[in-house]
């Protein structure tokens, strides 16, 4: 599994991941990249609070990953044709801009 | 060079030469050291003309040269016979994927799982996918991606590793191999639901047998009411005989 460059995933502003995914199908491996890489001892020590819960389902369904942040903005990524990284670099875009736009307010 | 010299010194003298003497050609050297750099038209002419070797078509004549064949380093060899033993030994194996739990956790989990006489096992994906793909359980083989980890067991306590699972939530059950099933999460969950065997056997038992007994209850269904009316009547004559008798008289009238 490639590491990303900056490869802490900070999860403050995340209030819950919840990954959907069907693990006998072949395009869940980036599914599984990024949901190893979010519920790493590391991201999840960066908050508590935050939930990351997996669903494992039969249906042939694609895989989802849906984040829900803390101010309420959902990010859905649908992993059959992304790369791992694709899906780390969007949502650790999403948390950098959340990040200035708090300390903006302040 | 030579030629240069020449011409120095005899400037030097004050000799003025002949043209012809004195048309000196100042040519680089054709013996070098290094590659001597070819005129771009020399090379547009040798790239034209390079030689190609006429294709073989052949199949089977030459064996091909990009062809490697792959040998499996001795660790590999041992650790797909370990992986062989598993699979026939357990009736129930389990792919788990662990989200990265330290070393703490892990040991609690495996500890809880000994209890119920559930082992870990650790193989990496390499050798699982290329034990898979020759035997019979090849639809495994997309489950091992990223770190998983197998959880065995020679009986099929699916229930106790489904409890012990829901409270370590980084472990993540993808599927598992129950009595050479394939079975999905689902399914592992429906498995454990089932009642067990003998259960199973009694109510087959009892559904079978349903219309003879309800004859055989049917038959036997006059003479055991008479004779449970009749240890009435005697419990009843047993009793005070300061009962009337008439009531005794009339109940059995009515009930006959």
């Amino acid at each position: 599994m490639a590491a990303s460059s900056k490869s802490s995933v900070v999860l403050k502003a995340v209030k819950q991941v919840m990954v959907q995914m069907c693990p006998f199908e072949s395009n869940v491996r980036s599914t599984r990249e990024f949901l190893f890489m979010v519920g790493s001892e590391k991201a999840r020590a960066t908050n508590m609070n935050c939930e990351v819960s997996t669903v494992v389902k039969h249906d042939k369904s694609e895989p989802v990953v849906d984040i829900t942040f803390t101010d309420g903005e959902r990010l859905v990524m649908k992993g059959a044709k992304l790369t791992g990284q694709e899906m780390l670099q969007a949502f650790q875009s999403r948390c950098l801009a959340k990040d200035t736009q708090a300390q903006a307010k302040k | 060079m030579a030629a240069t010299l020449c011409g120095t010194l005899l400037a030097k003298s004050g000799w003025l030469p002949l043209t012809q003497c004195g048309r000196v050609r100042h040519m680089s050297k054709s013996v070098t050291r290094h590659k001597r750099p070819m005129h771009i038209i020399k090379q547009k002419l040798m790239a034209v003309t390079e030689y190609i070797p006429p294709k073989r078509l052949a199949a089977g004549a030459y064996p091909s040269q990009n062809k490697k064949v792959e040998v499996e380093s001795g660790l590999v060899l041992i650790l797909k016979k370990e992986v062989k033993k598993v699979f026939q030994d357990c009736k129930m194996i389990a792919v788990v994927q662990n989200n990265a739990s330290n070393s703490e956790d892990m040991l609690t989990l495996r500890h809880r799982l000994h209890k119920h006489s559930l082992t870990v096992k650790f193989f990496p994906n390499q050798v699982m996918r290329s034990f898979l793909k020759d035997s019979e359980f090849c639809n495994m083989a997309p489950l091992f991606i990223g770190s998983t980890v197998l959880i065995v067991s020679t009986q099929g306590k699916v229930k106790e590793m489904l409890s012990t699972l829901r409270g370590s939530p980084q472990m993540v059950l993808l599927g598992a191999c129950v009595d050479g099933t394939l079975l999905s999460a689902q399914g592992v969950q429906h498995y454990s639901k089932l009642p067990s065997v003998s259960v199973v056997q009694g109510e087959l038992v009892s559904g079978l047998t349903l219309l003879s007994s309800r004859t055989a209850s049917l038959l036997q269904h006059h003479p055991a009411r008479l004779s449970a009316l009749l240890q009435q009547y005697v419990s009843q004559q047993g009793a005070p005989a300061a009962e009337p008798r008439p009531q005794e008289s009339e109940g059995v009238a009515a009930q006959s």
